[in-house]
């Protein structure tokens, strides 16, 4: 006896459950007619699923329509937060590197043009000023003029001799001590 | 993961999933492209707007499927009659400015035509079933769920909607 048709469409869906299942596979191994009926069945189905509506056609729609959601649903504070981050990603980041380049390429041309000098650095280096208190301040007047009559005759001469100076002494007249 | 409707994360990932489903239900139920859109916009704005809560994504999308299907069919008695007119004219030029792409762009879009004019003559219980066992992912026992029916009552109807089938396309 062979399959009826309501039993094969289920089995065409995959519906059909156990031992029914198996019993109608058994079936079809050797009953052509059946396996004729399950073609006929199955080109039906394939043909249903070509006329479906185009992935192309619903797309169009489905954009259509959740810009109308977009516009009277969603809070229009998240749309604003949107547009300014998009702002701040396209202008100012761009703006900053290319700040950020000119500043490197003119501090490099700077140093390329005049070299560096020891007597410039120490004139843009900041001083550093030390705080007022008695132990900095000194009198003027205190300080005493040096002269000769502060050094032994043996300072002078090794101070002559230390600066390369060729030193001869004489004696022109001797005062026998009292 | 629960979703709740109204969220705007968790809408645009079920329009996302669901709305390509539910229009093609809509139209394979309407024959009407323009009034699917509709449709499917305005089971979108029931859905959003009621703030419900669903457990799955599944169970959002058998409510959608649910509310167009109604939608679709109070609204196709009324609509189908004066807009399926004005599709059939805007559609008639299109049809033979289109041969040049080849007969045999025009012979499948002729089958198609046939097809869904076929699913169109048939009546509405067994339109809907065969509809969402073709154009859907749900098996039996959901589209079961969805139609409020027994899942025998699904099978026989899917039976007799393809044998129908069968029928009108062969006299064609």
């Amino acid at each position: 006896m062979c399959v009826d048709d309501e039993l094969l469409n289920t089995y065409l869906d995959d519906e059909l459950q156990e031992p029914w299942k198996t019993q109608v596979q058994e079936h079809l191994s050797y009953c052509n007619a059946c396996r004729q009926r399950l073609e006929q069945l199955r080109s039906l189905h394939l043909k249903l699923y070509d006329a479906r509506l185009r992935d192309s056609d619903i797309k169009t729609r489905q954009d259509r329509v959740y810009a109308y959601f977009e516009k009277t649903r969603f809070p229009s504070a998240n749309k604003k937060m949107h547009i300014f981050r998009k702002k701040i990603q396209i202008k100012l980041v761009p703006a900053l590197i290319t700040s950020a380049a000119a500043f490197v390429v003119v501090f490099i041309g700077a140093f390329m043009l005049f070299g560096t000098q020891p007597q410039m650095g120490q004139e843009i280096l900041p001083g550093v000023v030390e705080p007022i208190n008695s132990a900095h301040i000194r009198q003027v007047t205190d300080v005493q003029k040096p002269s000769l009559d502060m050094f032994s005759l043996e300072q002078i001469v090794q101070h002559l001799d230390a600066m390369g100076y060729a030193v001869k002494l004489e004696l022109k007249a001797v005062t026998p001590l009292e | 993961m629960e979703i709740q409707s109204n969220d705007e994360r968790a809408f645009k990932r079920v329009y996302e999933e669901v709305f390509p489903i539910l229009m093609r239900v809509v139209y394979h139920v309407t024959n009407n492209q323009d009034l699917a859109e509709e449709i499917c916009q305005e089971a979108f704005i029931r859905f959003f707007d009621k703030g419900m809560e669903f457990a799955t994504l599944d169970d959002a999308k058998y409510w959608l499927i649910r509310v167009s299907k109604n939608l679709a069919i109070n609204q196709v008695k009324r609509k189908a009659r004066e807009m399926g007119m004005v599709e059939k004219l805007k559609k008639f030029p299109a049809m033979h400015a289109n041969t040049s792409d080849g007969a045999q762009v025009l012979v499948e879009k002729e089958t198609r035509k046939l097809v869904q004019e076929a699913i169109d003559q048939l009546p509405e219980k067994f339109r809907l079933v065969i509809v969402m066992k073709e154009y859907t992912d749900m098996d039996y026992k959901q589209i079961a769920s969805v139609l409020h029916i027994s899942e025998s009552n699904v099978k026989v109807r899917v039976y007799r909607a393809r044998k129908m089938l069968e029928s009108i396309l062969s006299q064609e």
